[in-house]
């Protein structure tokens, strides 16, 4: 009985190896095979000693042959290792890290969404005689075991949106939050609420919760693991990967093997590689803050050692970032070097006791520390290329509107009520003086002359006689727009695609595009428009002034040929991002305009762009402006930067969600076609969404989405009304009335924080 | 222009469609007609089927289509579009579209620009006015400001009151309103500021553009038109008198007209009408001059009770009711005076080929629009089968119809129910109106509804109308 348990134990561990490295390294596996075959026929027969014996050289063999094999795991592999139904799961954790929990309401398939484990946990620290339990909210991804309700861990929106809920207990009950990440990405489901919604939900509220988040990531796909993964430190388990998207999908969207084809393995795996998704790479990015190792080829459940380091490391950590934030400022940084020092010896953090709960000094300056951390990531992935006379200027700029703002608005502004109102009592003391002392004066002229009743020829005049008026761009009447689109030049007729439900006529081509403003006149369908539309029939003529305009998307991961296609599209569009940022005035009112445009490489958002779209957020932080953010198109997070891409959505959400606490007014307005990451994050946080109609807001496009959950996209499933009907957006705009709802909305909403208030 | 080198597309329907096949044989023209499946009855495309055994007659589902009516110009080797009026006959676009096609076809009609810049009835009068032409009181640019607004309300209202209005009235209007909508008047100018929030929000949530225009209401108007007809390059421009339009229906549509506007010789005025119609030819004249004006148009007035003259609106196209200036105007050498065709002719390039002292203008002519409709239930369209349609026949009356006489003839519920326009020349205001009763009393309509009820026709309304033809 024994024997058989073994063996199956062994034929287990093979298994594992074969499904690690798929095929490759034949002789190594066959060695193992033949042995366990071996000791499988022979053990038997032999007596317990000698069976010991044999078992003991077969497990050195083995844990030889893992350690030969660790060496050279390809990135691959170690995807590969993460999906295996024998790795450890959230539950493992749960069990062996924590000394008690108790799931909330993720035990079965009854629960709403099982792929999110949510888990009240302690861990008992003992000083001498005291025992103390300190409390923890464990929330993360649970992949089960090849159980089919669990999805192998994605998380459905509804499963994000526990996870936020109870991350804001957490911040209720102030105590720290452990966040694992075992997630290949979200299930992309436009439900109520979208997945692109709740993952922007998580993200913003991540931005600013007042505890300790401590994350740890195994895998980590895209959006799913972002929703969760926002942490003051991010762990990594040494064979996690950690990326924008999943092999697999960059290989696809590099390959284009088109509808049905194969994406052939080897390019998976040189994606896997080029990507660079592994631990090392992540921690030398500076992604995650540090590595828990693993035994050989990746911990399994049976590893308790393992279990024990990463506890370790988990109540290091907690106790690091505690401390960092609690208590005097010298007082820190001497505990912190004390703490670092017993570390380094290796002794035990069991003994030591440091609150998690944060009085409220503390959880200011940790929720700002978090800020600083993530505005400081990915700098090094976009290239910055304004000269250095330019940047001493802007932040000598800055230093100006920094004093100008604290003195115009913080401390003008209250005085001026103030004097307003002394003023207002002064003059009505005057002018009631006044008219008591002219009116003899008024009765006698009344007397004299009637000619005052008579009408005025310049009065009349008025009514009459031309008037000054300067029709320019205020009254865009009969589609006189101060710019037209090119597509006006051609002589065709243009098919509206919704003739065969609301029968439109087919639009000549100089009509739809210029006076039309590209808008059906039947149905009003919006047919797309090129960005440099908005830009010169949104704003008043000639108010643009571009900033940033020199930071350059960059190839970070150094990936080859796609240098080349970034060349392209600087030559293409003349810009040197798929984001522009730049100051602009509507009917007056100044604002910070970040736009993501279509035409560089589908709008995608990398290093560059994110830290163009972060400068804008500050820069209207700083100026009072408000921040309105115009989405021609994006197709998401940019893959060729991977986790230099991945880790803008973070960054520039905790920009915005700190512009937004400040007092600032962010208006997002999507246009096209809008999707994946950007949406998910630092758009979709907005409390103030609105899309141009026939526009498509959502996280995954329709072929992904058949792909991945193999169910059947219905028709428009990502139309703006869709999007409305779910509560991602707030409203839906006519092109044509674009800078009309805008002035208005920027008069009407927003705060007295802003300049104009 | 000669023979068959031009081929002229009708794009319209009805009496007109008609009236332009006549005027197409009169100058030799070759032409195409298009037709709807309502409309294969109608006389407009028996006309064409009649005219010759090649194919003039185009069907397509709609008059409305741009692009189908241009397929049909492609297919039919058409040289020129006339739209009549209605339809595409004031859309620039269509226009614009017709004449920048790659090939040479041809819009009869004044050039794109003309119609679109005098299209917008605030560049009209920002136009007129900047070459003092006089147009009704009040602002020529879209008020935002309520302050503004209110201010500029009360000096209407006290310039009313100067003029010796008793109780003036303030018309508020959206700017980019048209047809009746988004207008209010304001009789109590403390009720002003409710009013002009409600127009500007309806204007805000109609027409996408807050922009308010406030007037002084005209009471007691008559309504003048000046016919204008220009050279193509901007030539030669001549006026073909006026007429006078105020008899209208409750939905302010024209049923009765008389040319010329005014009438001194019959009817006392409380001004001098000819020093006033010369004055409104005038100012008409030089805005056409001004714009360049290219084709054949109308200038239309409104003239207050006290004779003073605001201009309007300008009708960039051929109206229904060109045949009753036709009637009372004679060009020297031509022995009746049709302005379809001088309109073609001149669209086509051809020169005018005599001046304003050519045109000499004698007697008085009365149009009658004889129209299905229940002048008694607010002007319905009435709807059913005529079974029988003769007018009487008399060397002063001539009557343009697309109502088959010898055959039933089914009113089509797509289109407005107009049945004929009759016009009636006189020597004078008396014989007009006396042979005008003759007429209308001598005509033979009848027919019945699908409900078996017998047809409503508007000409007891316009027998007795014809009592007071000429007010003031």
């Amino acid at each position: 009985m024994e024997t058989e348990k073994q063996v199956q134990r062994l034929n287990e561990r093979l298994t594992y190896i074969r499904d690690i490295f798929a095929g490759k390294d034949s002789g190594h596996i066959r060695l193992l095979d033949a042995k366990t075959a071996d000791y499988a026929q022979r053990a038997p027969g032999l007596n317990a000693r000698e069976r010991r014996a044999l078992a003991l050289a077969l497990e050195d063999l083995f844990a030889d042959v893992e350690n030969k094999l660790e060496a050279d795991l390809t990135p691959m592999d170690k995807v590969r290792i993460v999906r295996h139904p024998q790795r450890f799961c959230l539950r493992d954790i749960l069990e062996n890290v924590y000394d008690g929990y108790t799931e909330i309401g993720s035990m079965d398939d009854h629960s709403i969404d099982p792929a999110m484990v949510i888990a009240r946990g302690f861990i008992t620290r003992r000083r001498g005689k005291r025992v103390t339990n300190q409390s923890v909210m464990i929330v993360g991804h649970e992949k089960g075991r090849g159980e089919e309700f669990r999805n192998g861990g994605s998380a459905k929106p509804w499963g994000n949106a526990k996870a936020l809920h109870y991350m804001k207990v957490a911040e209720t009950e102030n105590i720290p939050v452990h966040a694992y990440v075992f997630t290949p990405g979200s299930y992309p489901i436009e439900d109520t609420p979208g997945a692109a919604q709740q993952i922007a939900a998580n993200i913003y509220g991540m931005a600013s919760l007042r505890v300790p988040v401590i994350a740890v990531i195994s895998e980590g796909g895209s959006g799913g693991a972002e929703a969760v993964a926002l942490a003051d430190r991010r762990l990594m388990f040494s064979h996690g990967y950690y990326s924008v998207i999943s092999p697999e999908g960059a290989a696809a969207i590099e390959g284009k093997p088109g509808p049905g084809g194969r994406v052939p393995a080897e390019l998976v795996e040189q994606c896997a590689l080029r990507m660079k998704i592994t631990a090392e790479d992540n921690l030398r990015m500076g992604y995650v803050d540090q590595i828990i190792p693993e035994p050989d080829l990746g911990a399994r459940p049976y590893h308790y050692d393992f279990f024990r380091g990463l506890r370790r490391e988990l109540l290091r950590v907690t106790d690091e970032v505690s401390i960092s934030v609690r208590g005097l400022p010298l007082f820190r940084a001497l505990r912190l070097r004390g703490r670092r020092r017993s570390a380094a010896a290796g002794r035990d953090f069991e003994s030591s006791y440091v609150r998690w709960n944060l009085p409220p000094s503390a959880q200011m300056r940790l929720v700002s520390r978090r800020h600083l951390k993530f505005r400081g990531l990915s700098l090094s992935a976009a290239l910055d290329r304004t000269p250095l006379s330019r940047r001493i200027a802007s932040v000598w700029q800055e230093a100006c509107w920094i004093i100008y703002s604290r003195f115009r608005h913080d401390m003008l502004q209250k005085r001026r009520q103030k004097v307003s109102e002394y003023m207002e009592e002064v003059k009505s003391d005057w002018t009631l003086f006044f008219e008591r002392a002219l009116t003899p004066l008024r009765k006698l002229a009344a007397w004299f002359g009637r000619a005052s009743e008579r009408m005025s020829v310049e009065t009349v005049r008025t009514l009459t006689e031309l008037s000054e008026w300067n029709d320019t761009q205020e009254n865009q009447r009969g589609g006189r727009w101060a710019y037209i689109s090119a597509g006006a030049g051609e002589d065709r007729a243009v098919s509206c695609p919704n003739a065969g439900i609301h029968g439109c006529l087919d639009q000549w081509a100089p009509d739809l595009y210029g006076e039309f403003a590209g808008v059906c006149p039947n149905c009003g369908h919006h047919f797309p428009m090129e960005y440099q539309w908005y830009l010169h029939n949104v704003f008043d003529a000639g108010s643009l002034v571009e900033f940033a305009a020199d930071v350059e998307a960059g190839n970070p991961l150094g990936m080859e040929d796609f240098g080349a296609k970034l060349e392209a599209s600087r030559k293409r569009t003349g810009h040197k991002s798929a984001c522009m940022v730049f100051e602009a005035r509507i009917k007056g009112v100044r604002l910070v305009v970040a736009m993501l445009m279509a035409d560089f490489r589908g709008g995608t958002v990398g290093a560059a762009e994110g830290e163009k779209f972060i400068r804008a957020a500050e820069r209207a932080g700083r100026m009072r402006f408000p921040f309105f953010a115009y989405v021609h198109g994006t197709a998401g997070i940019r893959i060729q930067e991977g986790t230099n891409g991945l880790i803008q959505m973070p960054r520039c959400t905790m920009a915005v969600r700190r512009y937004i606490d400040a007092g600032g007014l962010y208006i997002v307005c999507y246009d096209t076609n809008s999707y994946a990451g950007p949406v998910a994050s630092f758009l979709g946080c907005s409390p103030y969404q609105f899309g141009i109609r026939s526009a498509n807001v959502g996280f995954a496009g329709p072929a992904v989405i058949a792909e991945t959950t193999g169910l059947p996209v219905p028709p428009h499933y990502h139309n703006v009304y869709k999007a409305l009907a779910r509560g991602h957006i707030q409203g839906i705009w006519d092109r044509r009335e674009l800078r009309f709802n805008l002035s208005r909305a920027l008069l009407t909403m927003g705060g007295r924080n802003l300049y104009y208030r | 222009m000669s023979g068959k080198q031009h081929r002229i597309l009708i794009a319209n329907r009805g009496e007109i469609a008609v009236r332009i096949i006549r005027a197409c044989r009169a100058l030799d023209l070759d032409f195409v007609c298009v037709y709807t499946v309502e409309d294969a009855e109608s006389g407009h495309a028996h006309a064409a089927a009649e005219a010759g055994p090649e194919k003039r007659l185009y069907r397509v589902s709609s008059y409305h289509d741009a692009n189908e009516l241009l397929a049909v110009a492609d297919a039919a080797g058409a040289t020129a579009v006339h739209p009549g009026y209605g339809f595409f006959a004031e859309d620039y676009r269509f226009a614009r579209r017709v004449r920048q096609r790659g090939r040479s076809l041809d819009f009869i009609g004044p050039s794109w620009e003309v119609i679109r810049a005098l299209g917008d009835k605030i560049n009209t009068k920002r136009l007129a006015r900047s070459l003092g032409v006089p147009t009704v009181p009040g602002s020529d640019k879209p008020i935002y400001d309520e302050m503004e607004a209110e201010k500029f309300a009360r000096t209407i209202y006290e310039f009313q009151l100067q003029q010796g209005i008793e109780r003036p009235v303030i018309l508020v209007k959206a700017s980019a309103g048209g047809g009746g909508m988004g207008i209010e008047e304001v009789h109590d100018i403390d009720l002003f500021r409710s009013v002009f929030r409600r127009i500007r929000n309806y204007a805000s949530r109609q027409f996408k553009d807050e922009g308010v225009l406030i007037e002084q209401r005209i009471r007691d108007f008559n309504h003048l038109e000046v016919q204008i007809l220009a050279e193509r390059g901007a030539g030669r421009i001549v006026h073909f008198g006026t007429r006078n339009c105020s008899i209208q229906s409750t939905g302010l549509q024209k049923r009765l007209e008389v040319a010329p506007g005014f009438d001194p010789s019959a009817v006392r005025y409380r001004f001098d009408a000819a020093a006033l119609l010369a004055k409104v030819t005038e100012h008409s004249l030089a805005m056409a001059r001004e714009v360049r004006y290219d084709n054949i148009g109308t200038w239309e007035w409104i003239v207050s009770r006290d004779g003073a003259p605001f201009l309007m609106e300008v009708n960039t196209r051929i109206q229904v009711e060109n045949g009753v200036s036709a009637a009372v105007s004679r060009i020297r050498g031509k022995d009746g005076t049709d302005l379809i065709a001088e309109q073609i002719r001149t669209a086509l390039g051809e020169e005018l080929g005599y001046d304003q002292d050519d045109i000499g203008f004698e007697g008085v002519g009365i149009e009658y629009r004889i129209i299905a409709e229940d002048p008694d239930r607010n002007f319905t369209p009435w709807v059913g089968r005529i079974e029988t349609f003769r007018p009487p026949e008399r060397d002063w009356l001539s009557v343009y119809t697309h109502v088959p006489s010898d055959r039933p003839y089914d009113i089509p519920t797509e289109f407005d129910p107009n049945l004929a326009l009759a016009i009636i020349r006189g020597r004078d205001l008396e014989e007009a109106e006396a042979r005008g009763r003759e007429f209308l009393d001598a005509l033979v309509l009848e027919g019945t509804s699908p409900s078996g009820d017998k047809i409503r026709s508007n000409v007891a309304f316009l027998r007795s109308m014809t009592e007071h033809i000429l007010m003031f």
